[in-house]
């Protein structure tokens, strides 16, 4: 920024010198301007700059990778393995720890509170679309020796490395599954709100990543949690740190918050309804009634 | 440089405050001395601005301002206010300046040119004359666009609006680059309040020309109610106009050669504009403009 400071200065100082800035005296960058009308004469005349014949002025331009005949080099080999099934894989756009770092250091994310993919989606920096097969985050280890935060996070994946990290901070992590429309609701929830929807039930992974989330290793949500406190002593000595006790953290309740395995917002379950304008939650009839409705509803959507 | 810049304008930096240059020294002998000899006996206002969210990069070089008063002709420095450098000394986007006038412009603008098609203009139904055996060129109506009287080929048709929405980010930076454009060329004035002591023109043409402002002025206050001694002083002149700190735009600023804000307005527009730099949800902003947006 300080280059853009001492120009900002350098042009001051020169606006000085200059004559006064007025409606008469200013205009465009100079070829920032397309003439919407073609010339006749010399320069632009003629053919308009669209050549001879052909495509160039019919537009009827050849399918990308067409050859004009040749074997195309598309379809020149065979086989191509590595790409099978690329429209149905499950995506994860990475997020590294230094943004992570960065986005808690400038106040986008609480660290006081559980962090989701409604948290990092509220920061208006980082964005889902679940509809082009994005499920989720996956925490990368860059900036790993910045990460400073003790922080309980649930990502969709994370290299053990990333939840190295975050333990040696005394912080918590888990790697969750949520199908795309959970996630919908999740990325905006206050449009799923304002929809009238009940909030979606989340559903179970599908039966390949069932391996993945069931896996201590990784921290999964649907596996043991004395098999987790297991791993994370076995993750210390592999790294060589000592795991702070997180029982005797003062932020311990917040630290151990987890959403059941087909819950999409903490505090609120699914099945329920949110009244944003009249600020009520309607539950269904299967659900007992709690006093802490509106705490509850505070959670949820904060 | 940053004394270049400065004429009556000085830059504080702390440390350097009493072993600043002669320039600075000057400036401070002269407005002691007339603030001694003034009659009022209100301490200065001495306003160094506290931004608590949008704090510099470099407080170093974020603008002085004399405020100056508008209850007599002569100048007096009733205070001095600071100014933030990301509104008041930004990069003077000359460009950007230009596509706001120009939104400014069209936005608002529909064109009433119109011209009628042959089908609208009357008669020409019947075929003037035999396809053939007649030695003249064929045609099937007197209404043509070849003929005289006849229709227009692609004319204006009314109406025709040219509107559109400049970014929001580029309307803001309009704000910004306007404000530092008049603030470096010593095109903009600080004063106190909005209270002239009488209801004469007159009084507000021999200020004008007393303080080197104008010829055309612009005032712009926090409220949109101003004293009733100042509107009716520049009702009748047509180059002084007055605007509530919340209508203030690009086109009014560039339009009038003199920026006159009060403490309030600049601190309004202070805080709006460093509130849209700085906003969080700038994303939702970004979008497309669509109509019915609120």
């Amino acid at each position: 920024m300080a280059h853009l400071r001492e120009s900002a200065e350098k042009a001051l100082k020169m606006l000085r010198t200059l004559p006064r800035v007025q409606i008469g005296n200013i205009r465009p960058n100079p070829n920032s301007k397309k003439n919407t009308k073609r010339g006749r004469a010399q320069h632009s005349g003629d053919k308009h700059g669209a050549g001879n014949k052909g495509s160039g002025q019919r537009q009827n331009y050849m399918r990308i990778g067409y050859e004009t005949g040749n074997n195309p080099f598309y379809l020149r080999f065979p086989y191509e393995p590595y790409y099978k099934g690329h429209h149905l894989r499950r995506q994860y756009p990475p997020l590294s720890l230094l943004q992570l770092q960065v986005l808690l250091d400038t106040n986008r994310i609480d660290p006081k509170q559980p962090i989701d993919v409604t948290t990092l989606c509220n920061t208006g920096l980082l964005n889902l679309q679940p509809a082009s097969m994005e499920y989720g985050f996956q925490l990368t280890d860059d900036g790993i020796d910045r990460f400073k935060a003790k922080i309980c996070i649930e990502v969709q994946h994370a290299k053990e490395s990333v939840i190295a990290a975050i333990e040696k901070n005394g912080g918590v992590i888990r790697t969750a599954y949520y199908d795309p429309r959970s996630l919908q609701a999740m990325v905006n929830p206050q449009k799923w709100f304002e929809k009238g929807e009940p909030i979606p039930r989340r559903l179970l992974p599908p039966q390949d990543a069932v391996e993945y989330y069931a896996s201590a290793k990784n921290r999964g949500y649907l596996a043991d949690p004395e098999e987790i406190s297991k791993e994370r002593l076995v993750l210390a000595q592999k790294y060589g740190y000592e795991l702070p006790r997180i029982e005797d953290d003062p932020d311990y309740e917040m630290l151990i918050s987890q959403k059941d395995a087909r819950q999409i917002f903490y505090g609120l379950e699914p099945g329920w309804v949110i009244g944003l304008r009249d600020k009520v939650i309607v539950k269904s009839k299967g659900f007992p009634e709690e006093p802490s409705n509106t705490k509850a509803k505070k959670d949820g959507t904060s | 440089m940053l004394n270049l810049l400065n004429k009556t304008k000085c830059i504080l930096i702390p440390n350097l405050r009493k072993t600043a240059s002669r320039a600075t020294h000057d400036v401070v002998k002269e407005s002691s001395s007339e603030v001694a000899v003034s009659k009022t006996t209100t301490a200065p206002l001495i306003l160094p601005q506290n931004w608590p969210q949008y704090e510099p990069m470099n407080r170093a070089v974020s603008r002085q301002v004399w405020i100056e008063n508008i209850d007599d002709v002569p100048e007096r420095k009733v205070g001095i206010i600071e100014l933030h450098p990301d509104v008041f000394a930004t990069q003077p986007r000359v460009d950007v300046i230009q596509e706001n006038i120009e939104w400014q412009r069209k936005y608002r603008y529909v064109s009433f040119a119109h011209t009628k098609t042959r089908a609208e203009v009357r008669g020409g139904g019947r075929k003037p004359w035999p396809q053939k055996g007649m030695g003249r060129a064929r045609h099937g109506s007197i209404r043509s666009p070849l003929f005289r009287g006849g229709g227009v080929a692609h004319g204006p048709r009314s109406p025709t609006t040219h509107f559109y929405m400049l970014p929001f980010y580029k309307r803001v930076m309009g704000l910004t680059a306007t404000l530092s454009v008049k603030l470096a060329q010593d095109d903009l004035h600080v004063i106190d309040t909005v209270d002239v002591p009488t209801q004469d023109p007159q009084f507000i043409k021999e200020l004008i020309k007393e303080r080197n402002w104008g010829p055309s002025v612009l005032i712009v206050d926090r409220d949109d109610i101003f004293p009733e001694n100042i509107s009716y002083a520049t009702d009748a002149l047509s180059y002084v106009n007055l605007m509530p700190s919340y209508g203030l735009n690009t086109y009014s600023m560039l339009k009038h050669d003199t920026l006159v804000l009060t403490v309030n307005a600049v601190k309004h527009i202070e805080e709006r504009l460093l509130y849209q730099l700085h906003r969080t949800d700038a994303i939702k902003k970004q979008g497309k403009f669509k109509l019915d947006q609120v």
